[in-house]
């Protein structure tokens, strides 16, 4: 009987970090090139106490664990800012950030020019040009981005976004500041694979109906859990009572 | 519960992105205004369970760990330079810049103000001033029999004094660029005032190193389009709901546990 608690405990904690997760999504559902996140639950199998002579086999506990986080990559919708500074990659590929920490990389293509005149994510962190910061002179007008990350102004053609691809996505850990980190090194993609938008801004991939419904999914079960936990509380109550009753 | 804080980050940030887009809404016919935006980024994570770490001695690791967010924050609320619209007004002294030039303007503690609202007025003295009376560098001063004020695209004030046949040069507005003009500090009144972030002032000559060229008799419109911040602000108030019904859930969660002995 204990079990049966232990297994809705468990239930519990998982349903408890996976409302976390959603919370975070929903919190984050007009935060410019964020990535939602599910949570991976596993069945965790443990055998049972068992007695010699008995047949264990059907013996066995079921708990559930959080192994991991699934993080979806769609991309989100795109929104027209009308900002010359914003852009937006079309597709696979991430801007790679200088950070003191190494690079970073993202998919929040809103950029600004610091007060040297280089450009700049939210951070200040400078963004990657043909593998080093870019920086704008004084009097440069017209900054243009081409649908291949080529960036011109009025002294004509200063170089291209340096785009990331990985291999594997999962791998990314996130960092906060709309930054992802990797623990291995991208590949730049190659041109002809690069389409950004000049004056877009991608927005989150968060489908706030999907998150609601989970949500209320997590609310259900944990309080089926919670019953459950109520009931073999109970259970125990009673039987307590009634095997103690001497006659 | 991690996720009750979680949503009362979401509900401040979508209460200062109305904030935001309602001070845009409230703009939307001051001269020279330009529309901000708020632009919000992720909160640090917690690691639950880090991913790559090793599952066995056989070299396997975890594919992709569990990491817990804790929000979000406002990142900027940053101000889209685009160019608003130029509206003819037929007012001698009212100028606009179709550019990238800030009209420089003395302010009365000494400082020197920004501004890309160029309705200017004449003060008693003939000065060339702000509504606020404040008066433009360089300044300009206009004879009380001056007739038929013109200004040039480069900003060379001339006028017709007295009976005079030629016109006398009274001065030129000189325009002031920015290497970041986003980073400009906003002191009200349509003023802009220079900031670390925005570089240092740069004073050109009008239609010289894309500063831009003037238009008399001229107003630039604000640059707030009013279809996108109404679509933008039902978008933050379903947003700001959203984010109350996880503080809600989260409530009823804890309540739930609460009601288990």
């Amino acid at each position: 009987m204990n079990n049966a608690i232990r297994i809705g405990l468990s239930q519990q904690v998982a349903l408890k970090r996976q409302m976390d997760i959603v919370a975070n999504n929903l919190a984050n559902m007009n935060t410019a090139g964020f990535k939602l996140e599910n949570l991976i639950l596993q069945e965790y199998i443990m055998p049972g106490a068992s007695m010699p002579g008995h047949s264990a086999g059907s013996n066995y506990l079921s708990y559930v664990s959080d192994t991991g986080l699934k993080r979806d990559f769609t991309t989100g919708e795109m929104q027209n800012t009308g900002n010359p500074l914003d852009v937006a990659i079309n597709g696979e590929g991430w801007f790679t950030l200088q950070t003191p920490d190494g690079n970073r990389y993202s998919r929040d293509g809103h950029f600004s020019l610091n007060q040297n005149g280089q450009l700049v994510n939210l951070s200040g962190f400078p963004v990657l040009v043909d593998g080093e910061p870019i920086q704008f002179e004084e009097n440069e007008t017209n900054i243009h981005i081409a649908k291949d990350g080529t960036i011109s102004s009025s002294e004509g053609v200063r170089g291209a976004f340096e785009i990331s691809v990985f291999e594997n996505e999962q791998l990314l850990q996130k960092e906060g500041g709309n930054l992802f980190s990797s623990p291995v090194a991208p590949q730049q993609a190659p041109p002809e694979n690069i389409t950004v938008a000049q004056g877009t801004i991608e927005k989150s991939n968060v489908d706030p109906v999907v998150q609601l419904t989970r949500m209320i999914e997590v609310q259900r079960a944990y309080e089926r859990s919670a019953n459950m936990i109520k009931k073999m509380s109970e259970l125990k109550t009673n039987s307590i009572n009634k095997l103690a009753q001497v006659s | 519960m991690k996720s009750l804080h979680i949503a009362s980050t979401g509900m401040m940030a979508q209460q200062l992105n109305v904030d935001v887009i309602s001070n845009n809404i409230a703009n939307m016919r001051t001269t020279g205004y330009k529309r901000q935006r708020a632009e919000f980024q992720d909160l640090l994570y917690q690691n639950l369970r880090r991913g790559g770490a090793s599952t066995s001695g056989e070299g396997s690791t975890v594919p992709s760990g569990i990491q817990i967010g804790a929000g979000v924050k406002t990142g900027a609320t940053y101000r889209i330079m685009s160019q608003g619209t130029l509206t003819p007004t037929d007012k001698t002294l009212d100028i606009a810049v179709r550019g990238e030039g800030f009209f420089q303007i003395q302010m009365p503690n000494g400082q020197t103000a920004y501004t890309r609202d160029g309705t200017f007025e004449r003060d008693d003295e003939g000065n060339m001033v702000t509504l606020d009376g404040y008066r433009l560098v360089p300044n300009i001063v206009i004879p009380a029999d001056a007739r038929d004020v013109a200004i040039s695209v480069d900003g060379t004030v001339e006028a017709f004094l007295a009976q005079d046949a030629a016109a006398t040069n009274l001065g030129q507005i000189t325009l002031t660029r920015f290497a970041n003009k986003a980073g400009l500090e906003a002191i009200g009144d349509n003023l802009l005032l220079e900031t670390p972030s925005s570089g240092a002032a740069n004073t050109v000559i009008a239609t010289n190193d894309g500063a831009g060229s003037l238009l008399q008799k001229y107003v630039e419109a604000s640059n707030v389009n009013a279809v996108q911040e109404i679509s933008d602000l039902i978008a933050a108030q379903r947003a700001y709901e959203m984010n109350s019904k996880v503080i809600t859930v989260s409530d009823e969660m804890m309540s739930v546990t609460a009601r288990l002995k």
